[in-house]
């Protein structure tokens, strides 16, 4: 219910700041948008069969981490409220999901759901005790695969939180038009903002994580003459100190004073058995190409 | 200011950029960072020559000048070193008095993978802490080594007669 506030709050907030700079024309397309993207969202909340997308949405968008986990879990909680009013049987299923909530676990996320516990004890844990073990028990067909989904994804978006906390964290406030949290059912708004970070995470190498741990990055152009690397130049790799560059500057180093541009050791006659030595068995094929290039080349 | 170079008009050896080395100049005028009080940038009609301001950093007895450099891209470049040349009389052990100035990447510790930047901040390091043992002018480093606050004051003085 915190969570909801914040929503209202925000979105009139960002599109009056756009209304005040734009022209009047364009303000009435965002006051429109605006409208729009409100009644969608309070619908999804009023809809039963809305409630899974809702805990779906997270884990697709890949888990912001901070306070989107805790509106996960408080929407996710709304939404079992919702269920109970439609079938008394559910209660159960909150107070599994609470129980769950507030079982130990040694995920780095919990201790920040830990601060919504509270919250979430005023919703649900008032008629908690004795339908706790019955919830285990019981077997209602429609609604408890839900709870499981819902705890496995929870497990899962917690693992996917933990790898990407370093990314994550210029967005932390929940609800924010480009949080990727926001149902994927709010083009306007949504798209608008959340380009640039889609964008990033198109490119493939767009995630500083993975980026990391690729040691060397090989460069796209040769750092010497600036052209394009192709695929033989790209897996060339002459020196030991691993500095890429092309086959025509290597060359023309080779035919001058024979030193590696990047740490500048003299490159050994046969660069191809030092790299072996070096480098071990996981670069085979860039030794069987280099064993031909400078084959060809002496 | 760039532009303001008194031998630009004439200079019809850097006049073309058919050279290999266009593409790798343009990149590093793009990529281009200067350090702190300096600025650099090709003066007109080639990309080849540059030319470069340094402003003398405080606390120095360079303060308060306005140095010149000249620098020439070779048709070789990056695999020769660019040329560095003092268009404004300094005092200074590394810098003899028809501008050449001595820097071991300029020379011997030359790389291809070095960039303009680079140059520009070895340049700025020898404005700051200059290098008496790899001196170009000896009585200078001498002079620097016994007696620094004369050395200090020779330099204020060229500074304060040639870089106004």
């Amino acid at each position: 219910m915190v969570s909801d506030s914040t929503i209202n709050a925000s979105i009139p907030n960002v599109s009056k700041d756009f209304g005040k700079k734009k022209r009047a024309n364009r303000s009435a397309k965002l006051k429109q948008c605006k409208l729009d993207a409100r009644r969608e969202q309070w619908l999804s909340q009023v809809k039963n069969k809305n409630c899974k997308e809702e805990v779906n949405v997270p884990v697709v968008g890949g888990g912001k981490f901070n306070g989107p986990a805790i509106v996960t879990w408080k929407k996710a909680a709304q939404c079992c409220k919702v269920l109970e009013v439609d079938n008394p049987g559910v209660e159960e299923i909150s107070h599994h999901f609470s129980d769950s909530e507030s079982s130990p676990s040694n995920s780095p996320t919990n201790a920040l759901v830990g601060a919504s516990d509270a919250n979430q004890g005023h919703n649900s844990n008032s008629n908690l005790s004795p339908g706790r073990e019955t919830a285990e028990g019981l077997n209602f067909e429609g609604q408890l695969p839900i709870c499981e989904n819902v705890d496995a994804q929870l497990e899962k978006s917690k693992s996917v939180g933990v790898g990407i906390l370093g990314r994550g964290s210029e967005n932390c406030k929940a609800w924010r038009p480009d949080d990727a949290f926001r149902p994927q059912s709010l083009p306007n708004l949504a798209k608008q903002h959340s380009f640039p970070t889609g964008a990033e995470r198109l490119q493939g190498f767009g995630n500083p994580w993975v980026r990391n741990n690729m040691t060397p990055r090989v460069p796209t152009s040769c750092p010497i003459c600036c052209e394009d690397l192709d695929l033989t130049d790209s897996s060339f790799l002459p020196c030991p100190c691993g500095f890429h560059l092309c086959l025509f500057c290597h060359k023309r180093i080779l035919e001058e004073d024979s030193r590696c541009p990047g740490c500048r050791k003299e490159y050994a006659s046969e660069p191809v058995e030092k790299e072996a030595s070096v480098s071990g068995g996981s670069l085979t094929i860039r030794l069987a190409r280099s064993c031909s290039m400078s084959s060809s080349r002496v | 200011m760039m532009n303001t170079g008194s031998s630009s008009g004439g200079r019809t050896l850097w006049a073309s950029t058919t050279s290999g080395s266009g593409k790798r100049i343009q990149k590093e005028l793009k990529e281009l960072d200067c350090p702190p009080l300096s600025s650099a940038g090709p003066i007109a009609y080639s990309i080849n020559h540059w030319l470069a301001t340094f402003l003398g950093s405080p606390g120095t007895p360079y303060e308060g000048g306005i140095f010149f450099l000249d620098i020439l891209f070779p048709n070789e470049y990056p695999f020769k070193p660019p040329k560095v040349m003092f268009k404004t009389r300094i005092y200074h052990c590394n810098v003899d008095s028809s501008g050449n100035v001595y820097l071991d990447i300029l020379k011997d510790g030359w790389s291809p993978a070095l960039t303009i930047s680079q140059v520009l901040l070895a340049v700025r390091s020898i404005f700051l802490t200059p290098d008496p043992y790899n001196a170009l002018v000896p009585s200078i480093a001498h002079l620097y080594q016994v007696d620094r606050k004369r050395h200090d004051e020779l330099a204020a003085e060229w500074t304060h007669r040639f870089a106004k």
